[in-house]
């Protein structure tokens, strides 16, 4: 293989997919791809299988650079503990999601003795503490930190809370692994989440790439894992920053287990004539769905998405939905067979997308003062989004086999808060499923892992239009 | 050394912003570490600032002549959220027409306020004062 191309591999928990691309001037483009069913015991002997299935010398040989990222063994597993939770805990959140983390539990104030349990039978990989603002609370992060002193939870603790708490903090946890770097929200309500993101980035690469059993992978090739969900996060930013008409988009990114959903644009336009409450959310946006999956959250999916799917099918058509769930968990394998259950899906991967959609965006309501109404935004305003992106499995298929999807049609008519929901958008979607692959090179070969991107979508369907909802105190809404 | 913190806003739906940003100015000059929320700011935002920044006193403004709606039950709530010393200061137009400020800082103390001034009050005698009651909470705690 000449210089001029790359391999990315990523190991999933099920699978392990391999491409080679061809680099070109100033892209990239697929050459051969291969998968393997993972090796969970033993990571390394799929990930070799795809090489060899590639056939190709590789990074050993110093020819054709390899890049990896991993999902694997539960993925980066997070827990976090703050102070307000609209605040410090929020914006923890939204950092470990950023990192490429799943956010397995999270707790504000005082960790209780329930709350230590459940961090320890979720098993963490990090446990992200924080709360105060720099010379702010400090009694809060210094308790927690002697709780969790005491606790069996044997992870990493990255600490990013008040500055003048540190030395308490790590006096309590003297003989824990423990990092330290900057506040997450040094001033009431502004963001500093680069440093958490980095420092969960070296804990990743330190520690717990040995214990998933990638540091062979490491040794052999010299080169370093991303999680997944980092790879795509850093293609998202990538495609923001270096393609015009990627000003304003949205990546879902639909899985068995979770849904992922990235945003690329402002979170306030001030000309919205809006006012902001609570923080201004980041420009790149992510946040994970752990409820909702069509397949190992299929049953999640079915409880949250109760009222969606009624309105979607019906009573009787809810009923079989739900005997569908049900052989669902039994075969989460299982690939729908006939043009009832290809329905199904298709309502269920709905369901995940109108959710995950909702839960991402923020909201807008109309109060009234003396000076006359006044709008009040909380959250992050989606409007402007004019694309989005599918990926994962499922949306993939569906590109490939030319089925329609449903892409949060549904949306209530008026509400006292109404979402700022994407309202005319073109989709886009992910037809050969290779968007983790570039986003491998995304961190390395920015501008060219963008274009390879666009080139690898399908626009698919026509332009989505969202009713938008009104207002319904019959006020204007821009 | 530990920053004296203190919270700023101007509660309920009222948007008056000119007033909150000289009083920003002001406490910062008089050695606060001011945080303010602006306008349009509720109990909960308040307090929830209280918490994370360690705010020993939360300064109310109330320009629109709602003051009494939007401030009562502050002092509840914050005994709710575990902020059971904390110094609650209002000031601004608390009232609509013309009752005497007698009455209305009769009104706000039962609430709970710990002090309560009217429109034409004097900022450096307000900062003074702010200073005193942080210093005897101190020693209270000492």
């Amino acid at each position: 293989m000449s210089e001029a191309a790359v391999i990315c591999v990523d190991i999933g928990s099920t699978w392990t997919k391999g491409a080679i691309f061809r680099r070109d001037e100033d892209r990239f483009s697929l050459v051969k791809r291969a998968s393997v069913t993972t090796t969970t015991d033993h990571l390394p002997d799929a990930f070799y299988a795809v090489l060899e299935q590639l056939s190709t010398s590789h990074g050993e040989d110093g020819r054709a650079p390899l890049y990896f990222s991993s999902s694997a063994k539960g993925g980066l597993r997070v827990a976090v503990v703050g102070l307000v939770p609209e605040m410090s805990l929020h914006i923890a959140r939204l950092a470990a999601f950023s990192a490429g983390a799943r956010v397995v539990a999270s707790f504000p104030y005082r960790l209780g003795r329930a709350s230590i349990a459940e961090i320890e039978s979720s098993q963490p990989d990090i446990l992200l503490l924080c709360g105060g603002t720099d010379g702010g609370n400090e009694r809060y992060v210094t308790e927690n930190a002697q709780v969790i002193a005491a606790s069996n939870f044997g992870g990493t603790i990255v600490y990013a809370g008040n500055n003048l708490a540190t030395d308490a903090v790590a006096d309590a946890l003297a003989n824990r692994k423990l990092v330290v770097c900057e506040n997450l929200m040094p001033e009431y309500g502004k963001l500093n989440t680069e440093p958490v993101r980095n420092a969960i980035r070296t804990v990743f690469l330190d520690s717990i790439v040995t214990g998933k059993g990638l540091s062979e992978i490491v040794a052999r090739f010299g080169v370093s894992p991303v999680p997944t969900p980092l790879a795509v996060f850093n293609l998202v930013q990538a495609m923001g920053e270096h393609l015009e008409d990627w000003q304003n988009f949205a990546l879902i990114d639909l899985g068995g287990a979770t849904t992922d959903f990235y945003s690329f644009s402002e979170a306030w336009f001030p000309e919205s004539d809006a006012i902001i409450k609570g923080i201004i959310e980041p420009k790149v946006k992510r946040t994970v769905e752990g409820d909702l999956g069509m397949r190992i959250s299929a049953e999640s999916t079915f409880i949250s998405g109760g009222d969606y799917l009624r309105t979607a099918l019906g009573d009787e058509g809810v009923l079989s939905l739900q005997d569908y769930v049900h052989r669902l968990l039994q075969n989460p394998a299982h690939l729908p067979t006939d043009p009832k259950e290809i329905e199904f899906d298709r309502q269920l991967a709905g369901a995940c997308i109108h959710h995950a959609m909702l839960r991402h965006a923020g909201t807008v309501e109309e109060v009234f003062t003396t000076k006359g109404p006044v709008l009040v935004q909380a959250g992050k305003d989606l409007r402007r989004i004019d694309k989005i992106v599918g990926t994962g499995g499922y949306l993939a298929a569906c590109a490939r086999n030319q089925q329609s999807v449903s892409i949060g049609d549904q949306m209530p008519e008026a509400a006292e808060k109404v979402p700022l929901v994407p309202q005319s958008f073109s989709y886009f979607a992910d037809r050969d499923y290779l968007l983790p692959f570039i986003g491998c090179l995304a961190k390395d070969f920015p501008k060219q892992a963008a274009l390879t991107a666009v080139d690898c979508l399908v626009q698919s369907g026509d332009q989505v239009q969202i009713p938008s909802p009104t207002l319904c105190k019959g006020g204007h809404f821009l | 050394m530990r920053p004296k913190n203190i919270v700023l806003g101007v509660i309920g739906f009222d948007c008056h912003s000119v007033g909150n940003k000289i009083l920003e100015s002001f406490f910062t000059e008089a050695g606060f570490k001011v945080h303010n929320l602006g306008v349009m700011v509720s109990q909960e935002e308040f307090i929830n600032a209280a918490i994370e920044t360690n705010s020993k006193a939360i300064m109310v403004s109330s320009l629109y002549g709602h003051g009494e709606i939007d401030c009562a039950g502050l002092r509840e709530r914050c005994i709710e959220k575990g902020l059971d010393d904390i110094l609650l200061y209002v000031g601004g137009n608390l009232v609509v027409g013309k009752t005497p400020f007698a009455e209305v800082e009769e009104k706000f103390l039962k609430m709970g306020y710990d002090r309560v001034f009217g429109p034409d009050c004097s900022l450096e005698h307000v900062a003074e004062l702010l200073h005193q009651d942080l210093l005897s909470r101190e020693e209270k705690e000492d």
